[in-house]
């Protein structure tokens, strides 16, 4: 450090201490990858995958169920309809998709900057989605309700690295089942305005999503844009419900993206093997897809995957293995192949707290879904057993690792800079380069800064009082939500929100059915 | 807070009141503007402020401010190092004139990496830190034998040794150095303090050094702590 480098007063400590405590306001709304995409199947491999998959949909076919409707689209699409099982003529389901299902779409946030790009090159980070139990340091493991929905669309607002509200953060199981939605829905609306994703538990509670979302985007809105993206999972093996079809129309009709999740548990709802297990997936996806198209020509909708293994010494299914990844890896190639939008991943763990097991099995299944090229990662932040109970720890230590994923995916930056010929020049054998001139002017950005991690000495970290990742984890999401504040949203937009749910909740009993 | 705001403020030092112009330079050695502290340093030198009260009030003060948010991490290892450089500035003002009046440094320290280990990073951080605390230090670098520390110190006269070692291999070294110093019944006039990675607080009491210290900022807490009690005990 023998040149002075020219600087100009920046405000001391006050201003710096400022900024470098102020909460991160800049907004990236999705990530944009930048690197090659990893194949891990050959040419030959693919395609005996995808000819294995025309053989399902045209020899055993797919059951559509208790849906007369449905029958009928699919019988005047041209599929072969036996009672409720429906069979495809080969190739009939890629060129229903093909002709009219976009290859990316823009879901609108209430907040335009926090807009999502679905598919191609895109990736958005969403929460985990569905659990009945919620989990913490404090309280143990519990059954959720609607003030821990609203805390994890707080914090899920508040990460940077999540691009999306998401849908079931958490299942409010206090409130009716018949109810709970305008809840959820009204939560994702007011808390946050990132955008989200819609219930999917009865066609009515879809019309309600999308009426709720006109209350705060505008009827005419709504009807022209994507507002919210909602999941349909197959009944594996082969299999779609009056439920989840009755949903899927819905969403179509106004134009809303689906989700098209074959849900599998290998070995129980899949073959045992690898290969079987992605053509099954490849079969479903390619039915529900082309059910979508023919519903509504262009409507969005994404190739979905989720994947487990199941134990074959417990029925159990497990998480974070190589077998899922392999099943990952194939299925987004096939989707891209396909040309639309892919589905998978997350930090998914078979463990029940936030642990070594929770953490080395989501890091694996996150680092592969980021460079298999998920576009939607749906349970990215807070998964504990299986699905079963979202952590609050949990959330903060994969809230952290999902911030880490746009730089993996944003690739090497090759510019002059990024060269740092002139550093190497300067500092040269021996010496070191934590004072040269290129290191000033890049250390704040050069590496990722961990919220959680600690990586001070044996001795700070014993003075600090030897806290475990959970214990910091668990400092750190009552920090967020202690400091939360409500995005605005216009009140005369709010007071029609409340209206319309008031109206609809008072016009029919509750019910927990 | 943006630059740009900062880029109209036009300070002139000069037409600063004593106060202000303290606080201006605890500002200037937060954001490691060298130029800015020499100039403060010789304006309060024309006011005739006696150069100890410049190293304390100005300087030191300053820098304490700089290594408690390096300590909470609101600092960065390339600020504080431009800050112990910006400190320099000051310093070689005011060695000479602190020289004249006899009056005595924070405290001087001879720092190197012990026989065998070349890994000199955590050295450099800790002269850096040490220097921006006011200390005068003498780096003899790396791979140092006994023979190397006996003529340093005898030479340098210095209040501290510190040695650092990165490999468990190396680490032993250290009390070799330490017997050596007993042996010549030279143990008490230096406080021995030590460091590296592959240390803890059990070796360096195990070696005989007075203190382990575990980073940089710890090494420059502990360093003034124990001059200051060394030089009250001898007084007292």
């Amino acid at each position: 450090m023998s040149q002075h480098s020219p600087r100009r007063r920046s405000g001391g400590r006050k201003a710096k201490r400022a900024a470098r405590q102020q909460v991160q306001t800049e907004i990236t709304a999705f990530i944009e990858r930048k690197i090659p995409y990893f194949d891990y199947l050959d040419e030959e491999s693919l395609s005996l995958i995808e000819h294995n998959a025309d053989k399902v949909l045209e020899e055993i076919g797919i059951e559509f169920r208790d849906d007369q409707e449905a029958l009928g689209i699919l019988k005047d699409a041209g599929a072969d309809v036996d009672g409720e099982r429906v069979r495809f003529p080969s190739g009939m389901c890629r060129a229903i998709i093909q002709a009219s299902a976009p290859a990316e779409y823009t879901q609108h946030a209430r907040n335009p900057e926090r807009n999502v790009i679905i598919g191609g090159d895109r990736t958005v980070l969403v929460p985990a989605y569905g659990s009945p139990f919620v989990r913490d340091l404090d309280q143990g493991r519990r059954y959720a309700t609607i003030k821990d929905f609203e805390n994890f669309v707080k914090l899920a607002y508040l990460a940077p690295g999540l691009h999306h509200s998401g849908g079931t953060v958490c299942e409010p199981v206090d409130l009716p089942v018949n109810k709970r939605h305008f809840d959820m829905i009204y939560s994702h609306l007011r808390y946050s305005d990132k955008p989200f994703m819609g219930s999917v538990t009865h066609p009515d509670r879809a019309q309600d999503t999308v009426d709720m979302a006109k209350q705060v985007f505008g009827d005419d809105f709504v009807e022209q844009n994507t507002v919210c993206t909602s999941l349909i999972n197959a009944n594996s093996p082969m299999t779609f419900d009056a439920t989840m079809l009755g949903a899927a129309k819905v969403y179509a009709r106004h134009n809303q993206a689906t989700i098209i999740s074959p849900f599998i548990l290998a070995g129980a709802m899949s073959p045992v093997t690898l290969a079987g297990t992605v053509t099954q997936i490849l079969a479903e996806a390619l039915a529900g897809m082309a059910f979508i198209q023919m519903v509504r020509p262009g409507a969005p909708v994404v190739f979905g995957t989720f994947a487990s293994a199941v134990s074959m010494q417990n029925g159990a299914p497990t998480f974070g293995t190589a077998e899922p990844s392999i099943v990952l890896y194939a299925a987004a190639t096939l989707a891209r192949r396909l040309g639309v939008p892919f589905r998978s991943g997350g930090g998914l763990c078979a463990a029940k707290i936030p642990d070594a097991q929770a953490a080395y099995e989501s890091a694996n299944t996150l680092q592969t879904a980021a460079i298999a090229g998920v576009n939607f990662m749906l349970h990215t932040a807070g998964w504990l057993e299986g699905g079963l109970s979202m952590g609050y720890e949990k959330f903060i230590l994969d809230i952290d690792q999902a911030a880490m994923i746009k730089i993996l995916l944003e690739g090497m930056d090759m510019s002059e800079n990024g060269q740092a010929m002139d550093a190497l020049r300067a500092v040269g054998p021996g010496a070191h380069f934590l004072g040269c001139e290129h290191t000033q002017a890049n250390f704040e950005t050069a590496f990722y800064r961990s919220i959680v991690a600690d990586n001070n000495s044996f001795e700070q970290w014993q003075a600090d009082g030897s806290l475990d990742a959970a214990q910091r984890a668990n400092l750190i999401w009552k920090t967020m939500l202690n400091e939360y504040e409500e995005p605005p949203l216009e009140p005369a937009k709010h007071e029609a929100l409340l209206d319309f749910i008031n109206r609809r909740k008072a016009s029919f009993p509750d019910s927990n059915y | 807070m943006s630059d740009d705001m900062y880029d109209e403020e036009d300070i002139v030092l000069s037409e600063l009141s004593d106060e202000e112009l303290t606080q201006q330079m605890h500002d200037d050695l937060y954001d490691g503007l060298k130029e800015e502290i020499e100039e403060g340093t010789r304006i309060l030198l024309d006011r005739d402020w006696p150069a100890d009260k410049v190293l304390s009030d100005a300087l030191v003060a300053g820098m304490t401010i700089v290594g408690i948010d390096f300590r909470d991490g609101i600092l960065f290892v390339p600020e504080v190092l431009q800050a112990a450089n910006a400190m320099k500035g000051g310093m070689a003002i005011l060695r000479p004139l602190l020289a004249e009046t006899g009056a005595k440094p924070v405290g001087t320290m001879v720092i190197g990496t012990v026989k065998g280990d070349i890994h000199d990073i955590g050295k450099n951080l800790v002269t850096m830190m040490m220097e921006g605390a006011g200390f005068e230090v003498t780096d003899i670098g790396i791979n140092n034998s006994v023979e190397a520390y006996l003529e340093a110190l005898e030479k340098y006269e210095p209040d501290i040794l510190g040695m650092s070692a990165l490999l468990t291999t190396t680490m032993s070294y250290m009390k070799v150095v330490i017997d050596a110093l007993v042996e010549r019944q030279l143990r008490h006039k230096y406080i021995v303090m030590v460091g590296g990675a592959p240390l803890n607080e059990e070796f360096g009491e195990a070696v005989g050094a007075d203190a382990y210290c575990r980073d940089a900022a710890d090494a420059s807490e502990t360093a003034l702590r124990l001059v200051t009690e060394k030089r009250e005990a001898a007084s007292g």
